[in-house]
């Protein structure tokens, strides 16, 4: 029916009521029409943007089951349910692979203590089992860089090879002597010289913290074996030709050697040459 | 003949003139007088132990006597083990590792057993003594230094330099040059332009003009001159690459040394935009010069040249060790921290045919430490 | 043939006669054995740079048959496994072949390194010694500015011999040294390319650095250490203000036979301490730190502690930078003004202080009586403003190696450094102005009080007072002379300490009493050896 002069724009024309109101059956149809539209239309929001849980899809295998039961109690509060991060207090840890876990855990790094400028290394709270359990759990959640077997990681290394592979890419932030140093604003490279193997492997091969990473891809499993050598077998405490090394630190401690030591003792002399009168 | 109170309250018989034949005087006046003609007195002189020997002083000669003999010892244990120990160095736990210390030790306590029995043999055998000496300061007295100053005033005039005023100026004239000739070899033969090759600019990452007019990129190579993919640094990696010529990665090119990072992707975004910022202090375009995630820079400080290279991969500073200068990865390496004042010079990446990285050409900014000249 | 009867007895007279006859040294040879010198521990410490630098002379000697200074490229094959097939300078090589393949060529090593840093050491105590006891004074102002320049040079001469093994660690010295000369304007890429032959490295600065080290240098120190102590000699060494001590007399020991002795002794003590450093602390391990490579560097890089100072003011300096925008636009880098004026300065300074003193104290007079340095308390507190500059630039030199040892961040101990070595001085000079203002007046307090002598007693009407031992026998005030006041009993006396011994008293002391009424002392248990007979021994003679 045509109304005398009631077209408009389409706001207009949306705005204005219908002429004839329609039945009741009509109306409850259309209301369960738009609730349904309405479930639809939520339910297709949802899917599209909520978070997908990240459904484990293959079963774990024992191990890992072990170490689920473990990462659940001690590691999720920093790193989350399944491993995805807590902002402002853990990292993701999908794709760092069970050598990270097996650096940051066996060094007792991990649990945290307290937040700071870096993790420190302090007593193990997990056995080595415990530890290969988390690690296994956490590679096959995430994936990620793994560890080659065996506790004895250098034999056969070439200690010349190794050297120079150290001291281009290590001793900056390690120091010539394995010692550690100074990173900026609190941060610290540690000491390793006297670090099992597997500990000097897991590092590179990880990357923790602020450290660099040394994929296989950069550095292959022979030029690791051979600077593990070279850490093992020439920075190990004990190799100084020429007496106590003083800690390996350069001039400052062979500074304060000089005064604290040779001038004491020079100056008691002088003392006790002439006296104090 | 005067006598003379001692400091110890006896009188001793001193003659004004002593006689050396004369047996009454003793030895000690002898000495005393000797010494009195070099403006010396001696006031004091007390032998520390009696004439005829006592306890003590036998005790001390026996110390004094062994500490020399002890010394004798060591030293003759500082040949046998210089001679028998086993020294060739040898990796491992060994008793190698001894033969520094022993000797060292062995030397040292020889000299200071000797040194110790000389001293106590000074300090308690040998007599006390005080004694005065005049200093007889201040120079000459006036009557002499006139009689220089006259003497030298002379022979200036003598030399009649003001008399003949044309000598002088000559001489001096003459001389300069003269002192040039002597200074010319030595400063000669050293100096260096040092803007010879324009080398101050010009790293071994210029691409090589081949004879035929070619141009060729020089590749990223490691220290063992092989070639660089992408996929050989890991990410959040850094790897220090040289330039693929000849002798690339030796100190005849202590210029070129660079670090090549592989950063994470959301860092990479960061460094690509601030690239494109610019830094705002030179007006360098480094639009194309980060390869994907790869970025790469010289790795020498702009401030005093030692190799910065304490990558932080978390927070993308890089750390120079020598004086704590820090530098942004993903904000053009500017330092944001510590003495140095130049953002690190950016090298263009690219990747030629075979996959390899390359240099797209040399650093576009003045690699290493400033100097006056620097643009 | 008959026998000449040789007079033993009269052989050296004769000898003597023989020499004198022919050189006539007798009467200089007696003035010199005559020659008094006073006595104080004090006075030993130039000894101790030295014979430390005659140490140095010996072990240098021996290194100089074995190292080869040349930045020829050879190929590694000695002893030592972990360096061999790499490619290193044949000086670098030569340098682990001293360590690992001559027979005793580390511990001699060693020596002459832990040598020259006893020298450097020596030289500053010394040189403080000097400093707080005014003995730069007039007519000692031109040995106060050779000793000044002997401080450098020796820092010269460590930088040069620590430079030339070619290894990881100096060659990144060397590397700043190069920034540093470049860095100074106008001439200073002419200057770096002329001594380095070219761009850094180059191929020849080893070489230089050799002849520097082991000729131009050790000449220049010897013949400035000889008109060091020919002047010391020839002015006569200063003394202690103390009984019969005045500005015109020396009084001490004979050169011969005490003091000659002690001096030879003194310098075995001191080759004996050095040869102990050298065998037993390991220092400078160059096969740890590798050849230099441009690209190579340790964390914990600094230079021997007498360059630390500099390498401290390098770290601490601010970034600016002056940029002049003529032409081409030209640039003072930061590094300018921490390594190139600082040092200028500090040496104008030094060379200029006891002229800038005696000006302002308006005093030319001779002086060879030293001064406590209570005396004077603005120089001393200038001393220890200079000490305290100097202490936070070493220790800022080595601010990486306590930030990681003492878990501080290096960025706040960079700051630290900034804000202390502009607070700290002028801390130190008040506090220790007010300390010495405050010993000045305990010195004069016990003048006019007397020594504490620790008894107490009590008076009639109920007040306790300790009893003080007056040191004039009237109660007259006496005037303060400059040298040491008695503070404790046991040091009255013209002589010294009446209790001999240094740990431990060699003999007890009497008994104090404990009340008045105990009765009178027993005089100490007489010693059966040393009596007063020895007197006689004089008249016997």
């Amino acid at each position: 029916m045509t109304s005398p002069h009631r077209s408009g724009g389409l706001l207009a024309r949306m705005r204005r009521r219908r002429s004839v109101p329609r039945s009741r059956a009509r109306r409850r149809a259309a209301s369960v029409a738009r609730l349904f539209a309405a479930l639809v239309l939520a339910g297709g929001l949802y899917t599209a943007f909520a978070p997908a849980i990240s459904a484990e899809d293959a079963p774990l295998s024992p191990a890992a089951m072990e170490g689920k039961a473990l990462f659940d109690t001690s590691c999720i509060s920093c790193h989350g349910m399944n491993g995805q991060g807590i902002e402002g207090r853990g990292p993701s840890l999908i794709g760092v692979g069970a050598a990270s876990v097996e650096f940051q855990v066996s060094t007792g790094r991990m649990p945290l203590g307290q937040q700071g400028a870096q993790a420190v290394e302090k007593p193990p709270v997990f056995t080595e089992e415990q530890t290969r359990q988390i690690a296994q759990y956490v590679q096959e959640i995430g994936g990620g860089p793994q560890m080659p077997e065996g506790d004895n990681l250098h034999s056969g290394g070439d200690v010349a090879a190794g050297g120079q592979i150290f001291r281009l890419n290590c001793s900056s932030c390690h120091a010539f002597g394995g010692g550690g140093g100074a990173l900026s604003s609190g941060k610290f490279a540690p000491r390793i010289s006297k670090t099992s193997d597997r500990v000097i492997w897991a590092a590179m091969l990880s990357g923790p913290q602020n450290m660099p990473v040394f994929g296989d891809n950069q550095l292959t499993p022979d030029q690791k074996r051979d600077v593990v050598a070279y850490i093992q077998e020439t920075l190990k405490n004990g190799e100084d030709p020429g007496g106590f090394n003083l800690g390996r630190l350069g001039p400052v401690t062979e500074g304060l050697a000089v005064f604290i030591v040779g001038m004491t003792a020079l100056i008691f002399t002088a003392l006790w040459i002439a006296g104090k009168s | 003949m005067s006598l003379q109170n001692g400091s110890n309250g006896t009188q001793h018989r001193v003659p004004a003139e002593i006689d050396y034949d004369d047996p009454r005087t003793t030895r000690f006046e002898k000495v005393r007088a000797a010494a009195r003609e070099d403006g010396v007195e001696i006031v004091h002189y007390e032998p520390q132990f009696p004439p005829k020997g006592s306890r003590v002083e036998r005790r001390l000669t026996r110390t004094v006597s062994s500490l020399f003999l002890l010394s004798g010892l060591f030293a003759t244990a500082f040949v046998v083990i210089y001679i028998v120990w086993p020294w060739q160095w040898d990796p491992g736990d060994t008793w190698e590792r001894f033969y520094t210390p022993l000797l060292g030790l062995t030397l040292g306590l020889s000299l200071l057993c000797i040194a110790i029995g000389v001293l106590s043999w000074g300090k308690k055998l040998l007599p006390r003594e005080v004694s005065i000496q005049d200093r007889h300061d201040g120079g000459a007295p006036e009557s002499d230094r006139r009689a220089v100053g006259t003497t030298l005033g002379y022979m200036v005039d003598e030399l009649g330099v003001k008399r003949r005023p044309l000598l002088g100026l000559s001489l001096a004239a003459g001389l300069a040059p003269v002192a040039a000739l002597a200074a010319a070899p030595l400063i000669g033969g050293l100096i260096k332009n040092p803007h010879a090759n324009n080398q101050m600019f010009v790293t071994g990452w210029a691409p090589i003009k081949g004879a035929d007019g070619s141009t060729r990129l020089v590749r990223l190579t490691r220290e063992d001159g092989t070639p660089i993919r992408p996929a050989d640094v890991s990410t959040g990696g850094q790897m220090t690459v040289f330039p693929g010529i000849p002798g690339g990665a030796s100190n005849a090119h202590a210029d070129s040394p660079t670090l090549l990072i592989h950063l994470r992707p959301d860092d990479a975004q960061v460094a690509r935009a601030n690239n494109l910022k610019g830094t705002g202090k030179d007006d360098l375009d480094r639009s194309g010069y980060m390869y994907g995630d790869f970025i790469a820079y010289s790795k020498i400080c702009t401030h005093a040249g030692c190799p910065a290279s304490l990558y932080e991969q978390q927070t993308n500073r890089l750390l120079c060790p020598c004086h704590q200068s820090q530098f942004l990865i993903t904000d053009n390496a500017k330092p944001i921290f510590g003495p140095a004042s130049r953002a690190l010079p950016q090298l263009p990446l690219g990747v030629d045919e075979e996959g390899y990285l390359v240099a797209k050409s040399d650093f576009q900014a003045t690699v290493g430490p400033d100097f006056w000249e620097r643009p | 043939m008959k026998r000449r009867k040789v007079d033993l007895k009269a052989l050296p007279a004769k000898a003597g006669n023989e020499v004198e006859d022919r050189l006539g040294v007798a009467t200089p040879l007696r003035g010199i054995l005559n020659k008094v010198f006073p006595d104080h521990w004090s006075f030993l410490l130039g000894e101790i740079a030295l014979f430390s630098f005659i140490v140095l002379l010996l072990t240098g000697t021996f290194l100089t048959f074995f190292f080869e200074p040349s930045m020829k490229e050879v190929i590694y094959d000695g002893s030592y496994t972990p360096l061999r097939g790499v490619h290193m300078s044949a000086a670098y090589a030569s340098t682990l072949d001293i360590s690992f393949d001559v027979r005793g060529g580390l511990v001699m090593r060693q020596m002459h390194h832990w040598a020259a840093l006893v020298f450097m050491a020596a030289i500053v105590v010394h040189m403080l010694r000097i400093f707080f006891t005014g003995a730069f004074r007039k007519p000692r102002e031109l040995n106060w500015i050779i000793g000044s320049l002997l401080f450098w040079i020796g820092f010269l001469a460590g930088f040069t011999g620590y430079s030339i093994p070619d290894d990881g660690l100096s060659g990144t010295g060397l590397r700043i040294a190069s920034a540093i000369m470049l860095s100074i304007p106008v001439i200073g890429t002419w200057v770096t390319s002329s001594i380095f032959n070219g761009e850094f490295p180059g191929d020849i600065i080893i070489s230089r650095f050799f002849i520097a080290h082991v000729l131009l240098i050790p000449a220049l120190l010897v013949a400035l250490i000889s008109v060091h102590v020919g002047l010391v000699f020839k002015q006569k060494h200063t003394q202690w203000p103390g009984p019969g001590r005045t500005n015109t007399n020396v009084v001490g020991e004979r050169m011969f036979p005490r003091y000659a002795i002690k001096q030879a002794g003194f310098f075995l003590a001191v080759f004996g301490v050095i040869a102990v450093l050298g065998g037993v602390l390991q220092i400078n391990p160059i096969w740890l730190f590798g050849p230099y490579e441009a690209a190579v560097v340790s964390a914990a890089s600094q230079p021997d502690w007498y360059v630390m100072f500099l390498d401290g003011s390098t770290r601490l300096m601010p970034a600016w930078e002056i940029n002049i925008p003529i032409g081409n636009g030209y640039v003072i880098p930061p590094i300018f003004w921490p390594t190139v004026v600082l040092p200028g300065i500090l040496v104008m300074l030094s060379t200029a202080y006891p002229f800038v003193e005696a000006r302002m104290n308006r005093d030319n007079k001779i002086h060879n009586l030293l001064q406590r340095p209570r005396d004077v308390p603005q120089r001393t507190a200038v001393g220890a403003m200079a000490i305290a500059f100097f202490l936070v630039l070493v220790l800022s030199g080595g601010n990486d190696v306590i930030a990681d040892k003492f878990h501080i961040s290096l960025n706040a101990m960079t700051w630290a450094g900034r804000i202390g070595l502009l607070i700290l001085p002028p801390i130190a000079y008040y506090v220790t102005y007010r300390i010495c203002l405050g010993l000045q007046q305990h010195d004069r307090e016990v003048l006019a009080h007397g020594v504490e002598t620790g008894i107490i007693r009590r008076a009639p009407d109920g007040r306790f007072y300790e009893v003080h031992q007056p040191l004039s026998e009237d109660h007259e005030e006496l005037e303060y002379v400059g040298w040491v006041v008695p503070k404790k009993m046991n040091r009255l006396g013209a002589l010294g300490p009446a209790i001999k011994g240094f740990f431990r008293p060699l003999e007890r002391p009497a008994e104090a009493p404990v009340s008045p009424g105990h009765p009178p002392v027993e005089p100490a248990p007489e010693r059966r050896e040393i009596t007063a007979e020895r007197r006689e021994i004089e008249s016997k003679k």
